[in-house]
């Protein structure tokens, strides 16, 4: 999808991006990742054109970007800032709307289009379509500017540390905001972050760089366990993951996960959920035996239906779960092998003993890293 | 104290049959005297709004136009209206010249600096987004830079009210008549005569252009 190959940019007495290259493939969530200074922005920015290299080429499925025009691609590339820059002058449906209008979208596509946006991010567009921006919180206006970045259904998004400037929990349920339309929409993203635990959750890839130079492009895992060099060691953490820190799967899961019986009414599910701000609940039998699981849009779908969660319950294909006596290795290959939300881990007798989440395992790796961390 | 109370009731009546007898001059001095400030102000809005944003974009011809335009401000009226009559000679030409150049200054200045005001995040996610500079422009930099461009036309005009009774000392007309009659005849109605009116006008259009400026405020930037 994109392609940096021998990219350089020099300034006067500085070169910021020092002979980079990259090769993206199409639907990869890239993080970019490395000391202020390292040149995210500058790499970033070359791809939709802000910044002209110095040498080098960009290439975007296989066009060069120098032979495009400018406006025209940028039109073509959602672009997320640090500071939001979203525009006060215009309302929120306006802000999202902006790259369709410029695109000449007939205008009852393009309302379509806002308020199935808003809708997707849980932001009644009633209430929020003809708002101003400073009418909105700081997390509600971040996710507006993400929006507003896929408004145009791009091929490919940067980011440029778009939460950066938000409250842990804005930036966590942002961040699950964003890996759950990114595992839904498979847009090829680029996303600048110097935050270590933002990386790891969200990268497909990670690409650490320091100085105007990559120093390594792994997997989150890889990353963890193999660290190229001592600077990756470091930007990780100093008590980094060495092979024995965390050993079993029990260290890294949550020791009690939300629950449903299949007898359970489904208001009463719904309303257990939206509690426990939770969107997929397990369900099991009287002796904690996993049976299946619901989505929240399930119960939502089917609440005219169905009166019992049994009724509407997952049960095929059957989850992915693992054994207790697994170790954490075995549950980190399979969450990010097989792109999984979450593993239910069950002991010998098929018993729910606890629930893998990529948070839970972020927080786990975290703790390992840089040992016990808020909690 | 009771013979000043007499006095000043007596004179106020006094006043306003002056005005009556005199409300034909009275009316023409006004309408010239609008006629001049509007005239000017509204020039100075055709050049100095398009040159400012023309100069958004060129910080170092912008530093030379505006110390160019400062140093027109710091001339004073009088001086300048000599200056011009052997060029222009007498009457409403080189009244109007002269305040339509003082009220460059003030207009250039807000739309200049209104739109270098503009959150640099906000035009970066617009270039980013792709617009082109014109949308860029029309979209963006202009609504947000709207009231600071207002309020330099509010101070222009505001100043130019006043300072238009100047034209009366090279004929151009206006509320400058009947006070030059009255400083020339020490006759402090005629002076009131003039002065009066004239400090209302500016008092009006700066509450008229207050209103647009807060009318033209973005909802999403008040408050
Ligand atoms: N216009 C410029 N002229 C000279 N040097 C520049 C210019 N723009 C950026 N640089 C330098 O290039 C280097 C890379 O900048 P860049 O903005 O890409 O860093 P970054 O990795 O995004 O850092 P941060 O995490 O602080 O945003 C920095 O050292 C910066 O000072
Ligand atoms: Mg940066």
């Amino acid at each position: 999808m994109v392609k940096f190959k021998n990219v350089v940019k020099a300034y006067e007495n500085h070169v910021a991006v020092k002979n980079l290259n990259l090769e993206i493939p199409e639907g990869e969530l890239v993080v970019l990742i490395g000391p202020s200074g390292c040149g995210k922005t500058t790499t970033l920015k070359m791809v939709n054109r802000l910044i002209e290299p110095t040498s080098g080429s960009i290439f975007i499925r296989d066009r060069n970007v120098k032979d495009l025009n400018p406006v025209a691609l940028r039109r073509e590339i959602g672009y997320v800032i640090q500071q939001i820059g979203l525009f006060p002058n215009m309302t929120i449906e306006q802000n999202i709307d902006v790259v369709p209008r410029l695109l000449g979208w007939p205008a009852e596509k393009r309302k379509r289009r806002v308020y199935e946006l808003l809708e997707m991010v849980g932001m009644d567009p009633e209430i929020y379509a003809h708002r101003y921006p400073n009418e909105l919180s700081g997390g509600q206006q971040q996710r507006i500017g993400v929006l507003r970045a896929l408004a145009a259904e791009p091929p490919l998004i940067l980011m440029d540390e778009p939460f950066g400037a938000l409250d842990p929990i804005a930036r966590e349920s942002l961040q699950d905001e964003l890996k759950n339309l990114h595992s839904r929409l498979n847009i090829t993203t680029i996303f600048v972050t110097h935050d270590m635990d933002e990386a790891l959750k969200l990268a497909d890839r990670v690409v650490v760089m320091n100085q105007g130079e990559v120093v390594q492009v792994a997997t989150p895992e890889t990353l963890l366990r193999n660290p190229a060099n001592d600077f990756v060691a470091s930007f990780i953490g100093k008590n980094r993951l060495n092979g024995d820190s965390l050993q079993s799967v029990v260290e890294i899961m949550l020791p009690d996960p939300v629950t449903v019986h299949p007898q359970m009414g489904l208001a009463e599910g719904l309303a257990l959920m939206k509690r426990k701000k939770v969107d997929t609940v397990l369900v099991v039998d009287e002796q904690r035996r996993l049976l299946g699981s619901v989505a929240v849009e399930t119960l939502d779908r089917e609440h005219k239906r169905a009166r019992t969660i049994g009724e509407i319950m997952n049960q095929d294909p059957p989850l992915t779960t693992i054994r207790s006596q697994a170790s954490a290795k075995e549950a980190f290959d399979l969450i990010i092998g097989e792109k999984l939300k979450y593993l239910p881990v069950l002991d010998e007798n098929d018993v729910l003993v606890g629930l893998v989440t990529r948070n839970s395992m972020v927080s786990a790796l975290a703790s390992a890293v840089w040992g016990d961390v808020g909690e | 104290m009771l013979w000043r109370l007499r006095f000043g009731v007596m004179w106020v009546s006094d006043f306003i049959d002056f005005i009556r007898s005199n409300l034909d001059v009275a009316a023409v001095a006004t309408y010239q005297h609008l006629y001049l400030s509007f005239g000017s102000v509204l020039l100075g809005m055709l050049i100095a709004v398009p040159l400012g944003i023309w100069l958004s974009d060129k910080e170092r011809l912008a530093e030379k136009v505006l110390a160019v335009t400062g140093t027109i401000q710091t001339v004073p009226g009088l001086a300048f209206l000599g200056l011009f009559l052997p060029l222009l000679g007498l009457g409403v030409v080189p009244s109007m010249t002269v305040l339509f150049l003082y009220s460059l200054l003030p207009i250039l200045t807000n739309t200049y600096t209104g739109i270098r005001g503009v959150n640099p995040a906000v035009v970066e996610a617009g270039i980013g987004m792709g617009m082109s500079p014109r949308q860029l422009l029309f979209m963006v930099k202009l609504p947000l830079a709207f009231p600071v461009i207002i309020a330099g036309i509010r101070i222009a005009s505001v100043y130019i009210v006043s300072w238009a009774t100047l034209a009366a000392f090279v004929g151009g007309g206006g509320l400058g008549d009947p006070i030059l009659t009255g400083i020339m005849t020490a006759d402090i109605n005629f002076i009131l005569m003039g002065a009066i009116p004239a400090a209302l006008l500016a008092l009006a259009a700066g509450w008229i252009l207050g209103m647009v400026e807060r009318l033209a405020t973005p909802r999403g930037l008040r408050g």
